[in-house]
């Protein structure tokens, strides 16, 4: 009973971050909450009981994919873009009502 | 008795997994966001451990040692990208 509400609970927090992956228009956050799927789908993975892919997701989309999505926007960057008015405003000045 | 035990540390782990989700998924800033996928991270491994110890098989704990290590790197680099470093 216990794990069938942990598998939903992992299963319906994937798919909801994942819409609001391709939802958001951050591309630092976009890339955040890639790494947040793929950790939830390799503990989806694990509590359907295979360990070898749940371990392979997540080293590789967990860690080596999101390393390499922030080398690559940190080397694209523009001054213009979403994220630079994000990152020069720091978290505690709430003037825009929180959205970045 | 025991695997009542565990069966409970499994549901509340996938609680908390349900509430760290909710702020992973509505945090205004990234750096709520990173903080909820640290929390997350150290949530679901000790998932792992619960779900390891219930099914009573060894090779689920390696599982939860490369998702300590490996979320680690990954909050790392996304705490070095927010500071201007990478």
């Amino acid at each position: 009973m216990m794990l069938e509400i942990a598998i939903i609970v992992a299963g319906v927090l994937m798919v909801g971050i994942a819409i609001a992956t391709i939802l958001t228009r951050s591309l630092l956050v976009s890339v955040i909450m890639s790494g947040g799927v793929s950790l939830l789908a390799s503990l989806v993975f694990l509590l359907m009981g295979a360990p070898d892919v749940a371990m392979t997701e997540a080293v590789i989309g967990s860690g080596l994919t999101t390393v390499v999505f922030l080398y690559a926007l940190s080397r694209a960057k523009q001054p213009d873009d979403e994220d630079a008015a994000a990152l020069a405003s720091p978290p505690g000045d709430d003037t825009d009502g929180g959205q970045p | 008795m025991a695997e009542t035990v565990f069966l409970v540390a499994v549901g509340l782990a996938a609680g908390a997994l349900l509430l760290a989700g909710i702020r992973f998924a509505r945090g205004p800033w990234a750096v709520d966001r990173t903080v909820a996928l640290d929390a997350m991270t150290i949530i679901a491994t000790s998932l792992i451990v619960a779900f390891a110890l219930l099914a009573g098989r060894r090779i689920y704990l390696d599982v939860a040692l490369v998702y300590g290590l490996v979320g680690f790197v990954g909050v790392v680099a996304v705490a070095r990208y927010l500071e201007g470093g990478l």
